[in-house]
């Protein structure tokens, strides 16, 4: 009992540092968690045009809304963020707002990235002012007339299901999995079925989607034996570090890219956490959901 | 007496020359998309198969012995591009045009994948434990992962792997 209050105490205590520190460099440690933080989103891929310059933005993506370009999210003063502050990312990140007011096009799920530890968020933050500054224009978007203004709203309102931020960063045990797979790696974005108003359907959490990204067919990650994910907990670890699936095929596609990642990705999450996801998903409940022929 | 063999030397190359020559222009023109896109399946399974293999024996604490296996993903390698004609898409095919728009690039993928399996080889050959496992290490992602990201639509259920032939 004293122990654990010790330890509450202690961790209380580490938690309190970066507010008490206010408005110092963060640091190396900072930098270093930020990174790790970076990889296990994937490495922010979407912001990175594949073999271009990293986090610059302006790969394209098309959807019912319209036509909408990643933007820069390097330190470059003019034309990425640096000359945001920190809280501005954060409210960018989360809450999908730009410092003018403006609202993101939900393709970077801030709905999804809401779920993240607050901590988590802002060694992200300080580990994107690390990466070299590239001066790149972010390319204009061309969405419906009254998107942002009226159907946004009312769909964030109406229909997006949206992760809320644990008080602490959950350590190990499949707590640890399932922050990292409902929040960090957001693996529902491509994994879970979406409904007629493209929310994820979370009622099928993961159960896969036969009109994912890109045109891809994505699999049903639940453990529904006859249609779902049925490796070994070390095999999905070992494909989340590697790429390698059990039957000798290698990942590619998004999946490739975000196990890639840019200056970081899946691949470089520790053992431990990747197989913290793969418990995490044994857990779900199994969804028979059969995708592709 | 030499110059016999110098003769018989002339008349082999030129029959190997012929019949290479032959091969490699006859599967352009006889094979259609279909049996392309079948034929490069196959060949890819095996890679596949080949790949497990060799993950199984650096498990198995065997690195030495995936010599064979690494011969025979570097051999494959050389004839993937000559599998991929263009307009050889099917409904069955997991190709992504981009291969045809990026031709340099793919077959760039295809030439590190052939040169990747050939160090993996001559480390498994040199009994180069050490250097086969950290090879392995990052094979999948460097050598197949490299050209499967950028080239193919993932497969949306597992397959088992093909008998390796």
């Amino acid at each position: 009992m004293l122990a654990s209050r010790l330890s509450l105490a202690l961790l209380l205590g580490v938690i309190a540092l970066p507010a008490t520190a206010g408005a110092q460099a963060p640091s190396a440690a900072e930098i270093a968690r930020g990174k790790y933080v970076f990889g296990a989103t994937g490495g922010c891929g979407c912001h990175t045009v594949p073999n271009g310059p990293v986090n610059a933005g302006g790969r394209k993506y098309e959807g019912p809304y319209g036509t909408v370009f990643s933007t820069n999210i390097t330190p470059d003063k003019e034309t990425g963020i640096g000359g945001w502050t920190d809280e501005q990312i954060i409210t960018a990140i989360r809450l999908g707002r730009r410092p003018n007011g403006e609202r993101l096009v939900p393709v970077h799920p801030y709905t999804v990235f809401n779920g993240m530890a607050e901590e988590d968020v802002k060694a992200v933050v300080a580990f994107l002012r690390t990466v070299p500054a590239v001066k790149r224009a972010n390319l204009p978007k061309k969405t419906l007339p009254m998107f942002e203004s009226v159907l946004l709203p009312a769909w964030l309102t109406a229909f997006a299901p949206r992760e809320t931020p644990p008080t602490t960063v959950p350590t190990s045990g499949t707590a640890r999995g399932e922050y990292l797979v409902r929040a960090v790696a957001h693996c529902g974005e491509c994994h879970t079925p979406r409904t007629m108003t493209m929310a994820t359907d979370n009622s099928r959490f993961l159960a896969g989607d036969p009109k994912g990204p890109e045109n891809s067919e994505i699999p049903n990650i639940t453990p529904d034996p006859t249609t779902g994910l049925t490796w070994s907990e070390e095999e999905i670890a070992d494909y989340l570090g590697s790429g390698n699936k059990p039957d000798g095929d290698v990942a590619g596609g998004l999946m490739g890219e975000v196990i890639e990642g840019t200056l970081a990705g899946y691949k470089d999450m520790t053992k431990a956490d990747r197989l913290a996801i793969a418990r995490y998903l044994k857990t779900l409940p199994p969804i028979k959901n059969k995708i592709g022929k | 007496m030499e110059f016999r063999y110098v003769r018989a030397g002339i008349v082999l190359g030129g029959l190997v020359a012929l019949v290479v020559t032959g091969c490699a222009t006859g599967q352009k023109s006889t094979m259609g998309p279909a049996e392309t896109v079948a034929e490069r399946q196959r060949l890819m399974k095996n890679v596949g198969a080949n790949w497990a293999d060799i993950q199984a024996k650096v498990k198995a604490g065997n690195p030495e012995a995936v010599a064979a296996n690494a011969e025979a993903i570097s051999l494959h390698a050389q004839r993937i591009p000559g599998l991929f004609p263009e307009g050889s898409l099917t409904d069955k095919s997991k190709a992504k045009p981009e291969i045809w728009q990026k031709w340099p690039e793919f077959q760039a993928a295809a030439k590190n994948l052939e040169n990747r399996a050939g160090t993996l080889r001559d480390q498994a050959v040199a009994k180069d434990a050490a250097a086969v496992t950290t090879t392995v290490g990052t094979f999948g992602r460097d050598a197949c992962g490299a050209c499967h990201t950028p080239f193919r639509v993932p497969p949306p259920q597992q397959q088992p792997a093909a008998p390796r032939t």
